[in-house]
């Protein structure tokens, strides 16, 4: 393998995880530079590497964000010689990670307590919806259902609308604070030298997203969905433009930004009405505010409007689809965009690093999505030391499968 | 006063961390909140006037009251305040960065140099310190500079453009797209900064400190990056468009559900929960693919009956014919939740005017060395009663 200078190089993982939210994980602790060894089976295939029906994906994907960087080898882990290949490969890792339902790895033979023998330090992560204890721990769900389970999905919405479905943003949310859990237990270790054990419910992720409510709901206080308002800031919003369906989002915090904005759009001799002289009478009269807000920027271009907004210090951003964010020279200069080239893929972007280091370079995306094992000449034969003829053999005996 | 179970700090992830904090977003605030859960010890360097998180909303009683934020970001964490243009105020920094590990700061680049905090000078000082900027649009580029607050920022990443997509989209089509609740993107930028900072610590000792540059736009950009990932598959999504081809939210006789059914197995179940209706038999619909295409009229069906029934009841049975399915629960409901309390999920806190709150604790369990909150929320310039710093080292 290349030799990596990112801050994570050297940490391997036994990356046992389907789904969204645990590959995520462990793809933000790749990008971070760990090598990541992703477990996977023709006899069970990976989501992305079957059509996505209920998403409207009718066949496989050619890229997938979550498994690049990753190394795949397969095993069939309903035969037990794989599931003893599998302990050998959490037996050289220092992190195995998990995502299936609670249970089934106990049932596979692979629960922590098991590896734990194989590996005395190991740091285990379980993702899962509703954690591994507790009267919900057998249920089963997806993205949605955290956001619905965890609060998220009731406070966000429209105020007079029905709650609203959290997206793979949902999963991956789960899966960032995941990968943070991993780091901090690889610290722990590295000072104890003992084993944890990580339990994370992707419920309570979207619970944690909405701590300032839960606050209010311990004491017993009511918390209204505030949809796209805000109880300090005022104008505050997601306004019209000139153009059709193209929405400028804009904060304003103070008195001093409010007669910017009004300076802004032309229109100073409001700078001084009362209704809208403080924060307090801006959001007493927000109705009006937003109508006006509407009225005034409908005589914009959005960029050009946050533009000028930004000048004068007032928080202003259009609504951007993905293909204004695949043409930023802001998100190009940082690096946050990454070209992926592989040679079964065409060049496309894909995101990059999740921040930008000044000493350990190598944070990113080093390569694109594998081909169904297409590490396991060094995964089965560098690291375990097995000979082609072995690894035949478990091929045909659907052991590597 | 000391911690009951002062002794067992030690064992928490993060012991012996320290961390210094200069706050006034969520996002390195939720950095910071992230860290001292996980067993850090984290100072909060405030002006003298306090953080403006002290006073974001909610506030607890409405208008007046501390802030329920600031209670649920601050939890744990110790407080010294001062003002770093003055030379008294340069001295705290200059102490409390001389023995911490991580340095978190949200300081506007304008305003860095002023206050003695810009890259080069701590680099300079500091050579073993990780060193982590949060910005809305990061450190460098041409919008370093621009300011973002959360509904600007979940914009600029994309995934605003593409919220409220199922039954809200469905009924309000024409209305402005949507910020999810709270900070959220904001969070991804917290919870980046502490990840990041986490791994530049790790090779601190081999290769000593290190600057990076956290951007909320950055992260939030990367939580959504599915959307980029379609957008080279040829498919530019929008959130009229983004709807699961049949599931999502329903609204049942007492509240709304979600359900999504992704695997055949799930498919014959909800058939089963629907009481296998007629229009359900037809052969042609064991096939996922033609399922999809006729989403639209599977979902007429399913909403219609819902509406028929009651939320407990359409879950619980649901759930045991193996079809996911969740109730749209309130902040109250979580709180008081059996699945929560049975998983510990929240801790006594005591708030900046003497009242007592449960606040959420951590969103994981650490099954060998248990976490807990390391104090109560601090007063301005002060420790919180709880949080004596030598427990937390």
């Amino acid at each position: 393998m290349t030799q990596v200078m990112a801050p994570l190089a050297g940490v391997r993982i036994a990356d046992f995880t389907i789904h969204a939210a645990g590959p995520f994980s462990t793809h933000v602790l790749s990008q971070l530079g760990a090598e990541c060894i992703k477990i996977e089976s023709k006899t069970r295939l990976d989501a992305f590497r079957k059509p996505h029906a209920v998403y409207g994906r009718m066949t496989a994907a050619t890229f997938d964000q979550v498994s690049a960087n990753k190394l795949s080898v397969r095993l069939n882990l309903k035969k037990p010689e794989a599931v003893d290949l599998a302990k050998r490969i959490v037996a050289i890792s220092d992190v195995a990670a998990e995502s299936f339902r609670p249970g089934v790895m106990k049932r596979l033979g692979l629960d922590f307590e098991t590896l734990r023998a194989v590996k005395n330090d190991l740091v285990m992560l379980s993702l899962s919806s509703s954690g591994q204890s507790g009267p919900d721990s057998h249920f089963a769900g997806y993205a949605p259902l955290f956001g619905a389970w965890g609060g998220l999905g009731w406070m966000s919405g429209y105020s007079d609308g029905p709650p609203v479905e959290m997206r793979h943003v949902m999963d991956h949310t789960a899966g960032f604070h995941a990968a943070l859990a991993l780091i901090a237990g690889l610290h722990q270790r590295r000072r104890t030298g003992k084993a944890q054990y990580i339990d994370l419910a992707a419920r309570e992720i979207a619970s944690a997203m909405i701590g300032d409510a839960l606050v209010m709901a311990s004491l017993g206080k009511d918390i209204a969905r505030p949809g796209n308002g805000d109880l300090h800031m005022a104008p505050h919003g997601v306004y019209t433009t000139v153009e059709d369906d193209r929405w400028l989002t804009v904060a304003v915090s103070n008195d001093q930004q409010w007669r910017a904005l009004v300076a802004t759009v032309g229109e100073e001799a409001l700078a001084d009405d009362p209704r809208f002289a403080t924060v307090a009478a801006r959001r007493q009269h927000q109705r009006e505010l937003d109508e006006l807000m509407n009225r005034w920027l409908a005589r914009f271009e959005a960029g050009d409007a946050a533009q000028r907004l930004q000048d004068v210090g007032v928080a202003a951003h259009v609504s951007w689809n993905m293909q204004d964010i695949a043409d930023d020279p802001h998100l190009h200069e940082r690096g946050t965009l990454a070209h992926v080239h592989d040679p079964a893929v065409p060049d496309r972007l894909a995101v990059g690093a999740p921040a930008r280091f000044s000493c350990t370079s190598d944070v990113g995306i080093r390569r694109a999505t594998p081909e169904l094992g297409q590490d396991e000449d060094y995964v089965f034969g560098e690291l375990l030391g097995l000979t082609r003829t072995q690894r035949t053999d478990l091929e045909e005996r659907e052991v590597i499968l | 006063m000391q911690n009951q179970s002062s002794g067992e700090h030690g064992s928490l992830p993060l012991a012996g961390c320290r961390v210094v904090e200069r706050s006034r977003t969520a996002a390195a605030a939720y950095a910071g909140r992230l860290l001292a859960t996980l067993g850090a010890r984290v100072v909060m360097l405030e002006p003298e006037d306090g953080s403006p998180l002290r006073n974001a909303p909610p506030l607890v009683d409405g208008d007046t009251g501390p802030s329920a934020l600031f209670t649920y970001l601050a939890a744990g964490k110790s407080s010294v305040s001062g003002d770093l243009a003055s030379p008294e105020g340069r001295e705290h920094l200059a102490r409390e960065l001389s023995q911490a590990d991580i340095f978190i700061d949200d300081t506007p680049i304008a305003e860095r140099a002023a206050q003695g905090l810009d890259p080069e000078t701590i680099a300079e000082r500091y050579p073993a310190l990780v060193h982590v900027s949060v910005l809305p649009f990061g450190a460098t580029g041409p919008k370093a500079g621009w300011h973002g607050e959360e509904s600007n920022l979940i914009h600029a990443s994309g995934e605003g453009f593409l919220l409220p997509n199922g039954l809200s989209n469905e009924m309000f089509p024409d209305r402005p797209p949507l910020k999810i609740y709270g900070h959220f993107a904001e969070y991804q930028g917290g919870t980046v900064a502490a990840l990041s900072a986490l791994s530049a610590w790790w090779v601190a000792s081999s290769m000593g400190g290190q600057y990076i540059d956290v951007s909320v736009q950055d992260a939030m950009l990367l939580c959504g990056a599915f959307a980029l990932q379609r957008l080279g598959d040829g498919s530019l999504e929008h959130r009229a468009g983004r709807s699961f081809r049949y599931g999502g939210v329903f609204e049942a006789q007492d509240g709304f559900i979600e359900l999504l059914t992704l695997e055949d197995r799930q498919w014959r179940g909800l058939v089963e929960l629907l009481g296998n209706p007629e229009w359900a038999q037809d052969e042609a619909l064991q096939d996922s693919l033609e399922r999809s295409r006729r989403g639209g009229e599977i979902n007429r069906h399913v909403r219609e009956w819902m509406a028929r029934h009651d939320v407990e009841t359409i879950v619980s049975k649901a759930q045991q014919l193996g079809v996911p399915a969740a109730k749209y629960r309130t902040p109250e409901e979580v709180v008081h939740g059996e699945q929560e309390r049975s998983r510990g999920l929240f801790a006594a806190c005591r708030m900046e005017d003497g009242r007592d709150v449960e606040v959420l604790l951590a969103p994981y369990r650490f099954h060998c060395s248990p976490l807990e909150l390391g104090g109560d929320v601090p007063l301005l310039g002060g420790e919180s009663s709880s949080s004596a710093g030598e427990n937390r080292s």
